[in-house]
């Protein structure tokens, strides 16, 4: 089975240091795929490099059999990728509402949106989302007031208005209680019906409650892949990272 | 109830309360020199609309307003001046000063009127939509757009400037009559050309608060709000960043044409920086995020200008100046959030109170 976004040799320099060291891995569709590895290791970077925000020195994006490489972030977001950020990034002077309707970006010519008032479809989603995210007595609240729990909230929120083919979800329980950590491995657990997830987490308790498979990058390279029960007994992943975290 | 200053219908409301006032004026005024002067009124209320729009509305900041103003204006000007040319007689008196001999490549399409108008607008629309473009595309945002407005404005004044057998020079374009549309001449003097300047106000202010409350408006705000961010939702910054740039330079454009109507007159004051910073000005008085704030911006400031500017003479400037540093330290959105404020009292009495009714802080566009 060919993966839904495989990457393939991706490297990156920022001028003499290679932060990303000819890296190779693929998320097979309707799967929920872990990135994990030590602070520094290339995630976020390997982020960026998917969605357009940097372009590779060298190496190949491809999603859905589409070469996606060094594309603009909009049309790689067009194409059904969506992202929520490390540092939850939402807009902050608009409400909560605001932020969800313009995530639902269906339509982002912005000759036909000139003569847009209603979007179809809108409200049904922005209610479910909002259920879902359990944001629908904050609605008109100002984004930026918003708690960090809250707020990333928002943020997956905006990503499932996307209505995205593969969701890229940097730390995405991060500042959560383990209550809302435990709804959001549920929610993510239910989404792979639909969509694919990639999933950067720090948390081991949430990569092992979710991940159908898990990556291990270590100084921008692929270090182990598998499923959470090999990398667990891996002796090289151990070293680096697991270790790390117990002794921690 | 929320605060009445977000409730759409009540903007609206305002908006045709607005438009009424300023339809009676010529009903009220008798004196056809006074009727001119606020028709002209209408033509920098356009201006500070546009710039509300480009600027309050988009983030856009645009120092260089005044080239698709100048723009709009030459082409006006060109047009009458050709209207008043005979077949004996075909060409300008400035360029026969200039010795020009034939009429210019430039200048032809400007004998006919229709041509003329379209290209009066047409060409700074165009040029918004190439200029913002390749600006945009290269994700040139910010102050260092506004310092690349303010540089293609010199560009623009210095070649008007320099080019005297073509444009007149410092004199300018003076088109003797008045302008004739068919077999009308709306003379800048009478009612009718105050009815078109409000025409036009009354349309392009409809016209925009239509944008601000379209989906293209939603996404221009959340644009405002973190550009980056927005592009990972799958819109084109870039096209939008052009298109609200570009709407702006047209109804700037359509001020220009008004403005040669009213003043039959234009030289390269019109895209003088000084010119194009006072459009900023009147925007940040009024309250660049609020549409009719800005253009009541530009009422008081030129209306005070006109009287107090004559009293107060050289002093008039240090009084404009001061009053500017005053709202934009303690009013940094201008006098429109003064009524917003007000509106704010008025709801925390409100036992019954709960937030906006239209989405928290919604639009911020009235």
């Amino acid at each position: 089975m060919s993966g839904l976004l495989e990457i393939r040799n991706l490297s990156k320099s920022f001028d003499a240091t290679k932060v990303i060291n000819d890296f190779s891995m693929e998320v097979v569709e309707g799967t929920i795929c872990c990135l994990v590895g030590p602070n520094g290791a290339g995630k976020t970077t390997t982020m960026d490099l998917i969605t357009g925000r940097i372009k590779p020195t060298s190496g190949k994006v491809f999603f859905a059999n589409d070469d996606i490489t060094a594309k603009h972030e909009h049309l790689i977001a067009r194409a059904g990728i969506g992202r929520k950020f490390q540092v939850p990034a939402v807009l902050r002077d608009m409400s909560v509402q605001q932020n969800l309707e313009v995530a639902f970006s269906r339509q982002t010519n912005p000759f036909r949106n000139l003569f847009k008032f209603r979007k179809a479809g809108l409200k049904d989603k922005l209610d479910e989302v909002a259920t879902l995210a359990g944001l629908t007595g904050r609605l008109k609240e100002r984004a930026g007031i918003l708690s960090h729990g809250e707020t990333q909230w928002l943020e997956i929120g905006m990503v499932l208005m996307q209505e995205p083919r593969l969701l890229l979800m940097d730390e995405p329980i991060a500042g959560m209680t383990e209550g809302e950590a435990e709804k959001t491995a549920q929610i993510f657990k239910d989404l792979r019906k639909s969509a694919t997830l990639l999933v950067v987490e720090h948390d081991m308790g949430f990569v092992r409650e979710i991940a159908d498979v898990v990556v291990v990058m270590h100084m921008g390279s692929l270090l182990a892949q598998g499923t959470i029960q090999q990398i667990e007994a891996d002796r090289r992943v151990r070293d680096v990272y697991l270790g790390e975290q117990e002794a921690a | 109830m929320g605060n009445l200053y977000y409730n759409k219908t009540a903007q609206w409301a305002v908006y045709v309360v607005f438009f009424a006032a300023l339809g009676v004026v010529p009903l009220m005024v008798s004196d056809s020199f006074l009727l001119n002067q606020f028709a002209t009124y209408g033509v920098y209320g356009m201006l500070a609309l546009s710039l509300s729009l480009c600027w309050g509305f988009g983030g856009i900041l645009n120092l260089g307003q005044g080239i698709a103003f100048g723009l709009g204006a030459y082409g006006m000007a060109m047009t009458m001046q050709m209207q008043s040319q005979t077949e004996s007689n075909p060409i300008p008196p400035f360029m026969l000063n200039n010795s020009l001999e034939s009429l210019p490549m430039l200048w032809q399409p400007f004998q006919s009127t229709t041509l003329g108008l379209i290209l009066a607008v047409a060409a700074p629309t165009l040029f918004c939509a190439v200029f913002g473009g390749i600006m945009f595309r290269a994700r040139v945002s910010g102050p260092f757009f506004a310092i690349m407005t303010l540089a293609m404005l010199s560009a623009f004044y210095t070649i008007i400037l320099d080019r005297q057998a073509y444009t007149g020079g410092v004199n300018g374009l003076t088109p003797p009559g008045s302008f004739q549309f068919g077999d009308f001449e709306i003379d800048p003097y009478s009612p009718a050309a105050y009815w078109v300047v409000f025409g036009f106000l009354m349309g392009a202010t409809f016209l925009t608060k239509l944008i601000t409350q379209s989906s293209f408006g939603l996404v221009t705000q959340a644009i405002r709000d973190d550009a980056e961010r927005v592009r990972f939702l799958g819109y084109s910054v870039a096209g939008y960043e052009t298109v609200i740039y570009t709407i702006s330079g047209l109804i700037a454009a359509v001020a220009g044409c008004c403005w040669v109507m009213l003043v039959q007159y234009v030289s390269p004051a019109q895209m003088d920086v000084s010119f194009s910073l006072s459009i900023v000005i009147w925007a940040a008085i009024g309250g660049r995020h609020s549409l009719l704030g800005s253009i009541l911006g530009a009422f008081i400031i030129q209306g005070a200008q006109s009287y107090l500017g004559d009293t107060f003479l050289a002093t008039w400037l240090l009084i404009l100046g001061g009053f500017f540093i005053v709202v934009v330290r303690f009013l940094p959105n201008g006098l429109a959030s003064l009524v917003e404020k007000a509106f704010g009292l008025f709801e925390r009495r409100d036992p019954t109170s709960s937030p906006a009714p239209d989405g928290g802080r919604p639009l911020p566009a009235e």
